[in-house]
């Protein structure tokens, strides 16, 4: 998995039969407030401008259908395969998986890291139609910084 | 701390506690068996009461863990309640006579603005998830600070923040869609409407321009008006004021409405 630098700026990275992007940024918050964001899926298109909706339960094994501002048309069904609070979430299908994790860097200090990797045998065939995930991933982080440390500065 | 140091304790939480309990259940039978299944459980525990908190926050946690047990199983209310429920209303031959009955011949029966405003305040609060509902209603309009929250709810310090901003940004949202006081657009006229039946001679403008938010309604910062509207619930008893046998009516008839209408959808 790719380990990138925690600007907040995404990476790509190309193979012939995989694609991987990948985002990280610290987020002055305690992992719990990123977590519930990250966890309630109703809550998502308030705070978060790449996602149209998410409807289910975002816990383990459950399935999920987002619908995201790349392709709000398209529909995914996604299936929960980890959740482990306030640590680590994954949720994909069987083109690919997203990972999230958390960790606490410090004082009140965490990183949040994003990774979506899609690939397949199949994937030089279709690689072109799907759409870059860079600036998303990037307006992503960039909005569960804002609205975590929004919360976080609640008196 | 003696028994009639508790009861002493209690007696002067026991306003605050019945109002909230009433806005968390909706019901006035459930708030009293409440307050009463407080009083009697700690009672039963002052011996494990430690003094690290203050005793009507201790009061108030074992008030919110009873009342979290009485409601887990009910359906939270939706966002278009007040709609529901006056269809409702409306569909009912029996309704409005008894409410006019209540408003002719009760000294808490007047109709007033800023009542109904606490009505449909706790009407909206109600479709927020349950611990969402508590923590903004403790924090806004008892005045717990967010680490005596923590306690009552017996949760992190970050969760409680997450549930106040996440139900203060969900009510400023439904306010701004539904309410014609601060949105021209607003679907929901039913202050104005209620405000005709009941004080025909009043110019429903004026008596508007007499509420804060009201008159701020284009003031761009929408927490404010929020924050106006929880000032308003927390200057009203809802047991003890001018309206308030009227306005317990209409929240005894929106929960039986509401009650009704999760069932129907359940099957």
């Amino acid at each position: 998995m790719t380990t990138i630098a925690s600007t907040g700026s995404a990476v790509t990275t190309k193979k012939t039969f995989s694609r991987e992007t990948a985002v990280s940024i610290d987020i002055q918050a305690d992992k719990s407030i990123i977590w519930a964001l990250l966890t309630n899926a109703n809550d998502f298109p308030r705070w978060n401008s790449t996602v149209v909706s998410i409807d289910g339960n975002i816990a383990l094994g459950e399935k999920i259908k987002l619908k995201s501002t790349l392709d709000p048309k398209r529909e995914f069904k996604l299936k929960v395969k980890e959740f482990e609070a306030d640590q680590r979430l994954v949720w994909g299908d069987a083109m690919g998986k997203r990972v999230y994790t958390l960790k606490s860097i410090g004082n009140n200090l965490t990183n949040f890291t994003m990774v979506e990797k899609i690939g397949g045998p199949l994937f030089p065939l279709f690689a072109k139609m799907i759409p870059p995930f860079d600036q998303s991933f990037e307006a992503y982080a960039a909005d569960l910084k804002n609205e975590a440390e929004t919360i976080s500065s609640t008196k | 701390m003696t028994k009639e140091q508790f009861t002493s304790e209690f007696e002067s939480a026991r306003p605050h506690l019945k109002s909230y309990l009433l806005r968390i259940t909706a019901s006035i039978e459930d708030t009293e068996d409440l307050v009463q299944d407080t009083f009697i459980k700690a009672s039963t525990k002052l011996d494990t009461f430690r003094a690290e908190s203050t005793v009507k926050t201790w009061i108030f946690t074992i008030a919110s863990n009873l009342t979290k047990d009485n409601l887990r199983a009910k359906k939270r209310w939706t966002e278009n309640v007040t709609d529901i429920c006056k269809a409702k209303a409306l569909s009912n031959p029996n309704y409005f006579p008894e409410v006019m009955a209540i408003n002719q011949t009760s000294q808490h029966g007047n109709f007033e603005i800023k009542e109904h405003i606490t009505f449909c305040l706790t009407c909206i609060s109600k479709s927020l998830p349950l611990e969402q509902q508590i923590c903004i209603l403790l924090k806004e309009v008892y005045e717990f600070k967010v680490a005596e929250i923590v306690e009552i709810l017996q949760t992190s310090e970050a969760m409680v923040k997450y549930y106040l901003h996440t139900s203060r940004s969900k009510m400023v949202n439904v306010f701004e869609g539904r309410c014609a006081l601060i949105n021209k657009n607003g679907t929901c006229h039913q202050c104005s409407e209620l405000n005709g039946i009941f004080n025909p001679k009043q110019d429903f403008e004026v008596e508007k321009n007499k509420i804060d938010f009201a008159k701020k309604a284009n003031d761009p910062n929408r927490e404010q008006l929020l924050d106006l509207r929880f000032q308003i619930m927390k200057e009203i008893d809802p047991f003890n004021s001018n309206g308030s046998d009227l306005q317990l009516h209409h929240i005894q008839h929106n929960r039986d409405v509401m009650e009704n209408y999760s069932e129907k959808n359940e099957k």
